[in-house]
């Protein structure tokens, strides 16, 4: 352990016994309080996403919340068919909107992104617009991009002629405030990130 | 490979609520920052988040020692303030107490966590501190580390060398090529700002 500083060394003899003793005071609390702790550069970086989402209530919590809904469920069950068409989520989810690049200029998307689960699962829904229908075993790839590179993939889709399609996606890793995502254009056996064709607005 | 952002969009809240504040965040009170945070203000909470991160985590860091649990609990400490922003209420007292509160239940949760094992506390000798002082020791740590964030750079510097590198004031000097005079300078002033904070008990 560092051995504390001479007080002595560090004030000197020109201060008044006041003033002196209101350093003394600070010195001993630093003395004390030790050297505050190397952050990791996740912690340094700042804020996470996943801290401004709600979490997702506990198992007990939510059978009770369930059991609630299901009446208002049933109530409003023909709503839900609109409301999942639509693209409507919880109050609590981000939405990301994403539009064409030269390579797909008419294409429009939206990914929601839902509270982490208890796993550290982030689900997200892509609803997309506009893509063409890529040929042979070609896919659609979302990547997560992180200080603007691709970062890492979030799942894969394909799409069919002039139709809207909406995915289920999941991001398993600890999103960070600033994260945001792009759609590329991959071709099998390929594990690079291909032709950016959606991304954020 | 590289990505070009044309903007440098980001994921925005729903619904999002435009605000306009007169006072940069960087400026405002740590009580100003959470009635902006409840108010779903992310500048806010990224200014209120370096404030606080090295004492949050290094709090964490001593009631669990581990640093992965630590982190877990950190993050967890930041949520919920995020959530709970619109409970703090000024008028009935500065922030700083109340967010030691948040961190200390986010540990405490770790703590309780099913999931994980509890930490064993250490044999402990007549000589070592009760739980009293311990959590008297914690919340010292917590008001020094958060009151050295509100210093200048080269006063943080210097103060970080003298007490916790093993540094004499003249290896200080040596060491950031200053004279002598200017580290005992900044030293002192250092020490009398962190006085002014801790005395304010960081409004």
């Amino acid at each position: 352990m560092t051995p504390p500083p001479e007080f002595e060394e560090i004030v000197g003899g020109d201060v008044e016994a006041a003033e002196r003793a209101r350093l003394a005071r600070v010195h001993a609390l630093l003395v004390q309080a030790g050297p505050p702790p190397e952050l990791s550069p996740e912690l340094e970086s700042g804020p996470t996403l996943g801290m401004t989402l709600t979490r997702r209530p506990g198992r007990a919590r939510r059978r009770v919340m369930l059991l609630a809904a299901a009446v208002a469920i049933v109530a409003l069950a023909f709503l839900g068919g609109y409301i999942a068409g639509n693209g409507g989520g919880t109050a609590s989810a981000e939405v990301l909107k994403l539009t064409g690049t030269p390579a797909a200029p008419h294409a429009f998307a939206s990914l929601q992104v839902e509270p982490v689960d208890e796993g550290g699962n982030w689900p997200m829904r892509l609803s997309v617009t506009g893509l063409p229908k890529l040929s042979g075993h070609s896919y659609y790839e979302v990547f997560l991009v992180r200080h603007g590179k691709p970062y890492a993939p979030c799942g894969s889709f394909k799409v069919a002629a002039d139709r809207a399609t909406t995915v289920q996606l999941n991001a398993p890793y600890r999103l960070r405030h600033s994260d945001t995502w792009v759609v590329t254009r991959q071709t099998p056996g390929s594990h690079e990130p291909g032709a950016v064709v959606l991304k954020p607005v | 490979m590289e990505i070009a952002l044309d903007t440098p969009a980001r994921l925005r809240a729903v619904p999002s609520r435009p605000s306009a504040e007169p006072v940069p965040a960087e400026q405002a009170t740590d009580s100003e920052l959470l009635v902006r945070v409840a108010d779903r203000d992310r500048e806010a909470f990224d200014v209120l988040y370096h404030r606080y991160i090295r004492s949050v985590f290094g709090l964490a860091l001593q009631r669990l020692r581990d640093r992965d649990r630590a982190e877990d609990a950190t993050q967890e400490m930041f949520a919920a303030v995020w959530r709970s922003a619109g409970s703090y209420r000024p008028e009935r007292g500065p922030a700083a107490p109340w967010l030691y509160a948040i961190a200390r239940n986010a540990i405490v949760d770790r703590l309780r966590s099913r999931s994980e094992l509890p930490v064993e506390p250490p044999d402990m000798t007549a000589d070592e501190p009760g739980p009293a002082e311990r959590a008297e020791s914690s919340f010292v740590s917590w008001r020094v580390h958060r009151a050295l964030e509100t210093l200048p750079e080269r006063e943080r510097e210097v103060v970080e060398l003298a007490y916790w590198s093993g540094l004499s004031q003249s290896e200080v000097a040596s060491f950031l090529d200053i004279p002598l005079g200017t580290v005992k300078t900044r030293t002192r002033s250092a020490l009398a700002h962190l006085a002014d904070v801790l005395e304010g008990e960081l409004a």
